[in-house]
């Protein structure tokens, strides 16, 4: 993330309604804000996020509002008056303290009286709360009110002023409903915006008030915390790649290159119903969503830059990592570090670039570290919130993205049965040098296409099978039991397990899956069909009506629920909000892999000469302890 | 920092496959009662143990040498081990075991004073022989050994102070966007939870010399708690990714060797958020917005230049965690005044939910605990009474014929009244129905269909006291600093005036206008519309 608004970067305005606006910010564009009024882009770009701006009036010789940044002593204009207005007892001299911005403001002085106050400290008009008028009316009309906003003078605030003027029964007010009758007109005509960076958490947030929240599973940030953390979700270690087999294309499927669960470390096995939001957040946790930030920020400090708006595929391209290490042989790539490091305005487009040497067709591009693997129930992953970050999983060329070594997708079905599944299991194509020169550069590109997927589907498929995952993360439609089948013989042990649901009958149904009667029956020879079988087969133990899942494979069983509740805090007026988000409450169970010993355990308790009758009630007091005596 | 060649990776970020000797691990004994160990090679006697250092629980005793080398996750069981006959008076019994276990097992001297911490000392006193005697498998229980993550330490660490648990921390490192290669800064060490979250959060590799890699600036005034902290991070192997300070930081800051961490990311955990709150302006604050109305000595020279802690060119978010909101008031009007804006305050209300079945009916196995033998439903609750009553008269008949049969007495009516009640009562207790054997057939049937661990109905509630409040947390962001200079660099390199299109809030009319022009556009040049022309003159040409 940059704290500099970039060309074309995806941004989430805030408008003074609690409207949220996702946009691209595409140079030399206008961006409407509906009522509010509208802007040339290229007056944010470049400038900070999180600062509030605000539409000036039209200079009389431009056709467009030109911005100014708000202090944030004139944001908070209003509450300095009425805390002054607490300390002090004459509200004139309150407001001298306070209003040093220039505006007009309201104070409330000495709680129950009301004033408003111009910018020179005069008293506009005041309210005491003897008489409380449902009644009350405002006596501008409609139209004059439509004619004070096309005059649009002072971002608003003359409106707001006006019609507070304007109000018959304004001295009645209470300083409460005299507040809040402000805040209803400054959230309609006050002309301020701010502009946020699309995080995963903006994002979220905006998704879920805004937009379609049953499309992310109604996950609030809450649980989104809950579930990284628990997953243990985190920088899985530094790019590891495995060496270039060198393949030729003659060779088939054995000159891939094998997997080697040495190398794997950092993986998370992800179901992800959310269309990417969940995976976005991991990746965001894993430090593989966006670019480098640092190298931005540093390149917006050098200097003037040379180049104007039209930015930016080789800016970017320059900060992120090449996708794979190249071996670097010829002394050409001196000439090409050198390149990201002066943009210099328009020459390696120019002349014919260096060539790398290209890497064979098994390269491949993955990195064995700090990875997610999103198991994916059709034939392609629904993964489309990321193209908010720039990362599109269908596109074949894609630009340079930390994702694309990161992210490794495959369906249940290459899961489950990877020999029924086309792409696995037919052998590449092979074609001597000599033909393969002879043939039209389409149907050679073709050939390498075929190879190179080939390379990578098997290698996506054999690494998934070889297990052995940092945690399991899932925010799914699909039944968790048939999920958790499949993916816990996947994952190391102590991998921590987090399973997000916005209803909590699937969760307790698989909670249940692992009580301590079931376990203690398994333990105990409750269920004869398992007898002789080896640690290993009872890991892959595909379950049957009385035992779903093998109970001994997880350890901590527990599920819980979050809600964060937000208040106001103003003078004298603090309190939790009135109204949130109902629907889905949202729950996350979570659980450890464990191994379970070889063979029968035992657990009798430790017993102890003084207190005997104490032995058994502390056996049955904790769910850890399997009992096999009653079997 | 000091940056070793060979940095060991701390088993919180990366624990490996398997169990390491010197390593911290978590044992879990039960659901919610974990153990923190450091592992420690077998090495002889230890403690006057012969199988080395071992841990003792209610669930048996388990020698360090039965836990190493093995894959995380593991089952291990309780080794016999003689605790009775160990050369020494045992100090405390075994339910204590688990509290000195974390803290004083590792101590291989009975010198045990207060500042004893368990670090992994390998005895060398056998030299390169250790004598360890081979441990024997007991029935007594087991553990499961679990690799530390943050959660687990929190909930298992040595409490000093009042700890910030997961529903918290997760929730507020989401919001401060503490992500790998972040500076975070955080005030209030306490017991370190915080800390170990907020350390795998912008963890993203350890740095080499001169490096910026992620970081956390811990800061912690009470002395004790700072030597206890200290010592946890560089056995945690967190070195190089904690900075930690013994430091008031209300009067002296947040610098550090009078050099700012350039953080983007602040949670404070303090009494007293708002006397720390000037230190973290970009700008020197005027002397009013200190709390005391003056600058901390030290700071109070205008002359010198004021570092910012923060980082110049980025957004800074911030937390702080008060459990009163008169802190809650005073820190949010001190940010308004410090220029903060987004000030948000929430608190979290978490809760754990405990999925069970609810046993209820007349004809269940007392399998485990927590039957209900009542009946389960109307139908079954009339059954049995129409069984009672069925039974009652055939009780009635019975007295009846047999007072028949006496024929003795005409005032013997009163007495099998009584009698009658009796019985009635006695039915209705449920007292008197024994299973017969159809009965006893039936639940054997019934168990058949369906064992008793799928009996009932599955149900979930809450655990029996929850946590109603822990803290408010107030959040907050602080932009960066926009110069004159800045806008005006930033003009020339955007400068306005060739707007091409509307982007955002468009009306109907502009949008209509928009798609004409962009079919226009389209139709002369695009492949599709020329092919489609095509076959429209041909379709026209052959019909």
């Amino acid at each position: 993330m940059y704290s500099i608004i970039r060309p074309n970067a995806w941004v989430a305005l805030k408008l003074p309604s609690g409207n949220t606006k996702v946009l691209q910010v595409t140079p030399n564009t206008t961006i409407s804000l509906g009522k509010y009024g509208s802007f040339p882009t290229n007056l944010i770009l470049g400038r900070p996020y999180h600062v509030t701006f605000e539409l000036q009036d039209k200079r009389p010789d431009e056709n467009f509002s030109r911005l100014r940044i708000v202090p944030a002593d004139e944001l908070y204009a209003e509450v300095f008056a009425e805390e002054a207005a607490a300390d002090c007892v004459t509200p004139a001299a309150s407001s001298g303290g306070g209003g040093n911005g220039g505006d007009t403001v309201i104070s409330a002085a000495g709680g129950d009286e009301f004033s408003l106050v111009d910018d020179k400290g005069n008293v506009v008009a005041r309210s005491d709360r003897e008489v409380l008028d449902e009644s009350a009316r405002q006596t501008l009309t409609q139209d004059e009110i439509e004619e004070l906003k096309r005059e649009g003078s002072n971002a608003g605030k003359d409106v707001i002023a006006k019609l507070l003027l304007s109000h018959t029964a304004l001295d009645q007010k209470t300083s409460f409903s005299l507040a809040k009758y402000k805040l209803l007109k400054t959230k309609k005509y006050i002309r301020r915006f701010q502009v946020l960076p699309l995080d995963v958490a903006t994002f979220a947030q905006w998704q879920l008030d805004e937009r379609d929240a049953s499309k992310i599973l109604d996950m609030r940030a809450e649980m989104m915390g809950l579930v990284g953390c628990w997953a243990n979700v985190h920088f899985g270690g530094e790019d590891v790649f495995l060496p270039d087999p060198n393949a030729s294309p003659d060779q088939g499927p054995q000159a891939c290159q094998p997997v080697d669960e040495k190398l794997l470390r950092g993986r998370w096995l992800v179901v992800d119903d959310t269309c990417g939001l969940l995976v976005a957040a991991m990746a965001e946790r894993m430090g593989v969503l966006h670019e480098q930030e640092d190298s931005g920020a540093e390149e917006e400090n050098k200097g003037p830059s040379q180049q104007l708006p039209v930015v930016t595929k080789a800016e970017i391209q320059a900060e992120t990592p090449a996708p794979a290490p190249v071996p670097s042989q010829k002394d050409g790539d001196t000439e090409m570090t050198d390149a990201p490091g002066e943009p210099a305005p328009q020459p390696s487009d120019a002349e014919p670039k260096p060539k790398k040497p290209r890497p064979s067709d098994f390269m491949i591009p993955y990195s064995q570290t700090n990875t997610i693997t999103v198991l994916h129930s059709s034939s392609q992953p629904n993964l489309s919130f990321l193209s908010y970050w720039g990362f599109d999983i269908a596109s074949p060329n894609h630009p340079p993205h930390p994702l694309l070594n990161h992210l490794l997708t495959l369906s249940w079905l290459q899961l489950v049965k990877p020999e029924l599944d086309s792409s696995y299991s037919t052998p590449p194509p092979t074609a001597s040098p000599e033909t393969l020169a002879s043939w039209k550069p389409s149907r050679r590109g073709n050939f390498h296409r075929k190879r190179r997927r080939f390379a990578r589907t098997r290698y996506i498929v054999d690494s998934t099978r070889a297990g052995g995952f940092s945690g399991l993360v899932c925010a799914s439609t699909m039944d968790p039991i048939s999920i958790m089948r499949h993916t816990l013989p996947l994952l190391a042990g102590g991998a921590p397990v987090a399973i997000y649901s916005p209803t909590i009958e699937p969760l307790a149904t698989l909670a249940d899956c692992f009580s301590v009667p079931r376990r203690t029956a398994w333990v105990g020879g409750g269920a004869p069909e398992i007898e002789g079988l080896s640690n290993e087969e009872l890991e892959r133990w595909q379950g049957n009506e009385r035992f779903p899942l093998n109970p001994t494979l997880l350890q901590g069983v527990s599920i819980q629920t979050s809600r964060a509740r937000r208040w106001q805090v103003l003078p004298g007026r603090t309190h939790p909000l009135m109204t949130e988000r109902g629907g889905a409450e949202g729950y996350v169970f979570t659980a450890w892999r464990a191994k379970p010993a070889e063979g029968k355990v035992a657990a009798k308790g430790k017993f102890k000469r003084r207190k005997v009758e104490t032995v058994g009630r502390v056996e049955e007091a904790t769910p850890g302890v399997e009992t096999p005596a009653s079997g | 920092m000091n940056s070793k060649p060979e940095v060991t990776i701390s088993p919180f970020l990366d624990p490996g496959p398997r169990t390491k000797a010197h390593s911290l691990a978590i044992l879990q004994l039960s659901r919610d009662n974990l153990l923190p160990v450091y592992l420690q090679p077998p090495t002889g006697e230890h403690d006057g143990y012969a199988e080395g250092a071992v841990v003792n629980t209610r669930y048996g005793s388990f020698p360090h040498s039965t836990m190493l080398n093995v894959p995380w996750g593991s089952q291990i069981r309780a080794s016999k081990v003689d605790t009775g006959s160990r050369g020494r008076k045992r100090k405390r019994d075994g339910a204590d075991d688990t509290s000195r276990e974390a803290t004083a097992a590792a101590s291989e001297k009975e010198s045990e004073g207060p500042g004893a911490v368990a670090v992994a000392t390998p005895t060398k006193e056998n030299g390169g022989a250790p004598s360890v005697k081979q441990a024997v498998a007991d029935s007594s229980g087991f553990i499961h050994i679990l690799p530390p993550t943050p959660e687990l330490w929190t909930t298992s660490l040595p409490h000093r102070t009042q700890v910030v648990y997961t529903p918290d921390y997760s929730y507020i490192l989401h919001r401060i966007r503490a992500r790998p290669g972040s500076t975070l800064i955080e005030a209030g060490a306490g017991s370190g939870s915080f800390s170990h979250a907020a350390v795998r959060a912008v963890y993203n590799g350890y740095p080499s010399a001169g490096q910026r890699k992620g970081k956390v600036f811990s800061f912690e005034y009470h002395e004790e708690r700072y030597h206890k902290m200290k010592q946890e991070i560089s056995d945690h192997g967190l070195d190089g990714l904690i900075h930690l300070t013994h430091r008031d930081v209300y009067n002296g800051g947040f610098l550090v060797d009078g050099r700012s961490p350039q953080a983007d990311a602040i949670f404070l955990d303090l009494p007293a958020p708002w006397e720390a709150l000037p230190h973290l302006s970009r700008r020197r604050p005027p002397p009013s917005l200190w709390p005391s109305g003056a600058p901390p000595p030290g700071l109070d020279d205008p002359t010198k230049e004021w570092i910012s802690p923060l980082h110049p060119r980025k957004t800074v978010h911030l937390c702080t965690f008060s459990p009163c909101i008169e802190q809650v008031t005073r820190t949010v009007s001190a940010m308004r005044r410090l220029g903060w804006v987004d000030i948000d305050m929430v608190e979290i209300a978490n809760r754990r939910l405990h999925a069970s079945r609810d046993r209820v009916g007349l004809n269940l196995v007392n399998f485990d605990r927590g039957v209900n033998n009542s009946a389960k439903d109307v139908e079954e609750a009339v059954t049995r009474l129409a069984e009672i009553e069925a039974r009652f008269r055939e009780h009635a008949a019975k007295a009846r014929s047999r007072a028949a049969g006496a024929a003795a007495a005409a005032a013997g009516d009163v007495d099998m009244d009584s009698d009658d009640e009796n019985a009635g009562e006695a039915a209705a207790n449920g007292n008197a129905p024994r299973p017969t054997a159809e009965e006893e057939e039936e639940i054997k049937i019934t168990t058949n269909r369906l064992p008793p661990w799928m009996e009932g109905r599955l149900i979930t509630r809450g655990e029996p006291e929850i946590k109603t409040h822990t803290s408010y947390l107030v959040f907050a962001v602080l932009p960066m600093e926009w110069t004159e200079e800045d806008e005006a660099k930033a003009a020339a390199k955007y400068p306005v005036g060739q707007e091409q299109k509307v982007i955002g809030t468009i009306d109907k009319a502009i949008r209509k206008q928009e798609r004409r022009e962009q079919l226009q556009k389209q139709q002369p040049g695009s492949k599709k519309a020329r092919r489609k022309e095509r076959d429209e003159k041909l379709g026209e040409v052959l019909g």
